[in-house]
């Protein structure tokens, strides 16, 4: 098992979770979406594989660096 | 309605039939007139900034309320408008402490557990930065519109949606230029432009226009500039460091590229500032050489020129109407809705002003 940590690259809210712990995911498939400066912006799957945990919930602010969700590629 | 539907990064837009929903307590129902295409909405069409899909680009327009929401009394059918995508809830922290573009409370777009504004036969189109302006029709939040008089043309409206406040907003606001001073632009399309009028508006001295294109840089003498630099025969900043005799008090980048933004900071003089206005994409680093901090040299950023549109919009429409705002050379081709792509594809060559999307009313 190869857990991935997938980072917020900037400040803003989380608007929407597109994708629930357990979702199998392909690579660039949207797990969120965070709110920042007026734009939606989408955070993507980086690999294949399933969410093992999403980290945050809708209506949070986040901070650029912070953990949003950990993918398990099962390498 | 019809609208220009991106449904994936670097493919064209397609114009589909989109479904608008009823205007909320507070919502407002807009019937755009014109619509600039923007240099910005590239940044998302190429994904260099990424946003979710299906969408409705477009960001820069002026129209004539439809429909106004329940609790909605600023505006009325009929009330000419122009939106700006510097939605304001008027009560966060930012909006009570003067920076209404920098608000970033949620309540000005619809949660994601409502319907959404846009959707097309049950599918979500994600509205675009809380306007989505290449559509038929516009159902945004009563605090992203602004009331202007109607003796004022729609398509030269339309503009002062994005570009003029963008670019004269930050002469004004962001850096706050101060009469006599040395200017450069690094940039000179809608926005860079707007920042140079805004800049003999202000009445700096000295403002030299940077591009590579020389017939942008002629329209930077037409509004403005009193100095040109084509930065492909040369060295741009060497040139701006001899032609002020020692740098800028105020350097504005318009074009969204670290080394453009870099070059901004180089060009000052000690004690001056450099703004950087264009979209830097994600996950790029800018560099500066740390001891030029000692010489009081500064670099900050400008969303949207740091606006207050509700009042900044009528005055630049004041300052059209009065002759000192340039905006019919900003226009370079009036366009239908369903000619979109050629306009972004002319925008990617660098060599165009603006094209307008005019709306059959």
């Amino acid at each position: 098992m190869a857990l991935v940590t997938i980072e917020s690259e900037i400040t803003g809210n989380v608007w929407k979770i597109e994708a629930a712990a357990g979702t199998a995911t392909e690579e660039e498939d949207v797990i969120l979406i965070l709110e920042s400066m007026k734009m939606e912006i989408p955070v993507e799957s980086p690999e294949k594989g399933i969410i093992k945990e999403i980290l945050v919930s809708e209506g949070d602010q986040i901070q650029e660096g912070q953990d949003l969700a950990i993918l398990d590629t099962g390498d | 309605m019809k609208a220009a539907v991106l449904r994936e990064a670097n493919k064209p837009l397609e114009i589909e039939e989109v479904q608008v929903s009823k205007p909320g307590p507070r919502e407002v129902l807009v019937r755009p007139v014109a619509a600039g295409v923007c240099h910005s909405d590239l940044h998302f069409l190429d994904g260099s900034y990424p946003y979710p899909m299906p969408t409705i680009l477009g960001h820069e327009s002026a129209g004539i309320v439809e429909q106004v929401g329940r609790d909605v009394t600023y505006v009325k059918k009929g009330d000419h408008v122009i939106t700006c995508l510097s939605a304001f809830c008027g009560h966060c922290n930012k909006c009570l402490t003067g920076h209404l573009s920098l608000c970033a409370s949620p309540e000005v777009s619809r949660a994601a557990s409502e319907q959404s504004r846009l959707s097309i036969q049950g599918e979500t189109v994600h509205q675009f930065l809380n306007l989505s302006s290449f559509a038929e029709l516009m159902l945004i939040h009563e605090h992203a519109l602004v009331k202007v008089r109607e003796d004022m043309p729609m398509d030269r409206a339309a503009l002062i949606g994005c570009s003029t406040t963008t670019g004269v907003g930050a002469v004004f606001h962001t850096a706050a230029v101060e009469p006599g001073s040395k200017v450069a632009v690094i940039g000179c399309g809608g926005v860079g432009l707007a920042a140079i009028n805004g800049a003999a508006i202000a009445g700096a001295g000295q403002i030299i226009a940077v591009d590579m294109v020389d017939s942008k840089l002629e329209l930077a003498k037409a509004v403005g500039a009193t100095h040109t630099i084509n930065a492909s025969s040369g060295n741009a900043v060497g040139e701006v460091i001899e032609m002020t005799q020692g740098g800028c008090d105020y350097t504005f980048e318009a074009i969204g590229l670290k080394a453009t933004a870099e070059q901004a900071f180089q060009m000052l003089c000690s004690g001056g500032t450099a703004t950087v206005i264009g979209m830097i994409p994600v996950g790029t680093m800018v560099e500066l050489h740390g001891v030029d901090f000692l010489a009081e040299k500064k670099i900050q950023g400008s969303n949207m020129g740091s606006n207050r549109f509700r009042v900044d919009m009528p005055r630049f429409v004041d300052f059209y109407l009065a002759g000192k705002l340039h905006l019919d050379e900003m226009i370079s081709k009036h366009i239908k809705l369903a000619d979109i792509n050629l306009a972004l594809e002319a925008l990617k060559t660098g060599q165009e002003a603006r094209h307008v999307i005019m709306f059959d009313q």
